[in-house]
């Protein structure tokens, strides 16, 4: 499954979505997901991601901006746990 | 001062959900109290609750059950309930000039229990982002605003046993005078969490199990009494003034007519004779009536050694010579202790009581303490003695003594 389907899956699951009414550009709010909705949402990525997401504020406003940060956090832990999981948080990789 | 009605009534109690099945179960003393069963009860010294059989999927959405702790969800329902049995008492009210007031002692406790679960037993350094909001003492009153629209006073009461007590007697002085045109009153509890229920294993307040027949384990007032069982669940009443009740030929379940409240504020725990008879007679004066004109008592009655005896001793002082000759009667043997409910449940039970004129009984009072001598209506209900006007007393660690004084609405 890709990331998009497996957020979509979450998304109908935990928040009852209509899938049919996603789409990269449709804004969060008008599916019913608002800032706590996120909160939760992201939560629940990690989990489903094993990604520990960094505690800042976000920018998330559509569906498209939060399957596109979340595999820019996959690729990027993907790239600290290859070059040392111990201390991978604390890391700064160049890619 | 306006006289102010009861004319909504919903119940999520161990003893049932319709007030009739509550009544009857009161009335018969069919005691909810039962061993307690789950992970934790080989942890518990006495393992017995009276928990409410309740499915939350049948009332909220997935969502809705992840944000509301039990405790908002046993109010919500509640709130639901009495507002449908008001008979459309919200219909054409303005909105700001309704108010929510609600009790309770330990709030979304289960919920930070869990929270607090990962961080220390499972180390997680993640919580959920939704915690607070379960937690808070004032979600479940929120939640009952946010559900109706109700856009005036949204208050939270937080003195232990005695805060529904409170939230319903605030209620009083409110919508006697006109502050509110309507209020939803009541208080809600869920405090079944091992981490509280271990708090107060500690303290030494609960009950040990009556081998022979645990459902009989909390004996108020009895010689053998060893102490309370925990409880859960809502009550909550609608109240209005009465002229605005008799004008849209509502179902009045009965006045509340007074309301005393005082503090202790002499030890944290033990209470104080004194400060619950102080009480007593601030809300006779607040009703304009005299000791005589009480017909009977809902004690608060938990059957801990200390308060039935300081709750008699306090009976005894206001009372007088009469105080052998009223009915007392104390229902926490069979729904257990509801501790920020407690109040509203025994509130609803009074005027059911006197509307149905049904003294309930004291179950599980074999043998009375000899410091506990009046009349407790001994474990069987007494047809015609529950008379017109009744006080519902509750009181509480830290002091906070609320008495209401209601009267039927025969």
């Amino acid at each position: 499954m890709t990331t998009t389907d497996r957020i979509i899956a979450m998304l109908v699951k935990d928040f009852k979505v209509d899938p049919d009414r996603l789409s990269p550009a449709g804004r969060l709010e008008d599916i019913g997901i608002d800032s706590l909705g996120l909160a939760e949402l992201l939560f629940n990525i990690e989990d489903e991601f094993h990604l520990k997401l960094p505690d800042v504020p976000l920018d998330l406003a559509t569906f498209g901006d939060v399957v596109r940060y979340v595999d820019e956090q996959i690729a990027a832990q993907s790239t600290l746990l290859t070059v040392d999981p111990a201390s991978a948080q604390d890391t700064q990789v160049v890619p | 001062m306006m006289r102010v009605a009861v004319t909504g009534i919903g119940l999520v109690t161990p003893l049932g959900h319709s007030t009739r099945e509550v009544f009857e179960s009161a009335c018969a003393g069919r005691s909810a109290i039962r061993p307690f069963v789950g992970a934790a009860t080989a942890r518990l010294r006495s393992p017995l609750t009276a928990t409410v059989q309740f499915d939350a999927a049948e009332h909220f959405d997935v969502q809705q059950q992840r944000l509301l702790d039990r405790v908002t969800q046993f109010a919500v329902v509640a709130a639901r309930r009495a507002i449908a049995d008001s008979g459309g008492a919200l219909t054409s009210l303005d909105r700001d000039r309704v108010g929510v007031f609600l009790g309770t002692g330990m709030a979304g406790i289960a919920s930070m229990d869990d929270g607090y679960r990962t961080l220390y037993a499972d180390a997680s350094d993640r919580i959920k982002p939704t915690l607070i909001l379960q937690g808070m003492h004032n979600a479940a009153a929120a939640w009952i605003g946010i559900e109706n629209r109700l856009t005036g006073p949204n208050l939270t009461y937080s003195t232990a046993c005695s805060s529904s007590g409170v939230a319903i007697g605030e209620v009083w002085l409110r919508v006697a005078s006109g502050a509110v045109d309507l209020a939803v009153a009541g208080g809600s509890e869920a405090p079944l969490a091992l981490g509280s229920m271990k708090a107060w294993e500690a303290m030494h307040t609960l009950a040990s199990s009556d081998v022979a027949a645990p459902s009989a384990s909390c004996k108020p007032f009895s010689k053998n009494r060893s102490g309370m069982v925990l409880g859960e669940g809502a009550a909550i009443v609608l109240l209005e003034p009465m002229d605005a009740a008799l004008a849209r030929n509502a179902t009045i379940h009965g006045e509340l007519i007074g309301y005393g409240l005082t503090t202790d504020s002499s030890h944290i725990a033990r209470p104080s004779a004194q400060g619950q008879a102080s009480a007593m007679r601030a809300a006779l004066q607040s009703a304009g009536i005299t000791a005589d004109e009480v017909d009977s008592i809902n004690a608060h009655g938990t059957g801990t050694l200390a308060n039935d005896v300081a709750e008699t001793s306090a009976i005894r002082s206001v009372f007088g010579d009469r105080a052998g000759v009223i009915p007392v009667s104390a229902t926490k043997a069979i729904h257990g202790h509801l501790l920020g409910a407690a109040g509203a449940i025994e509130c609803v039970l009074a005027l059911l009581a006197m509307r149905h004129r049904i003294a309930l009984p004291t179950m599980h009072l074999e043998q009375s303490d000899p410091e506990c001598d009046l009349d407790y209506v001994a474990k069987v209900a007494r047809p015609g003695a529950a008379g017109d006007i009744m006080l519902s007393n509750s009181f509480a660690f830290g002091g906070t003594n609320a008495v209401l004084v209601l009267r039927s609405s025969q």
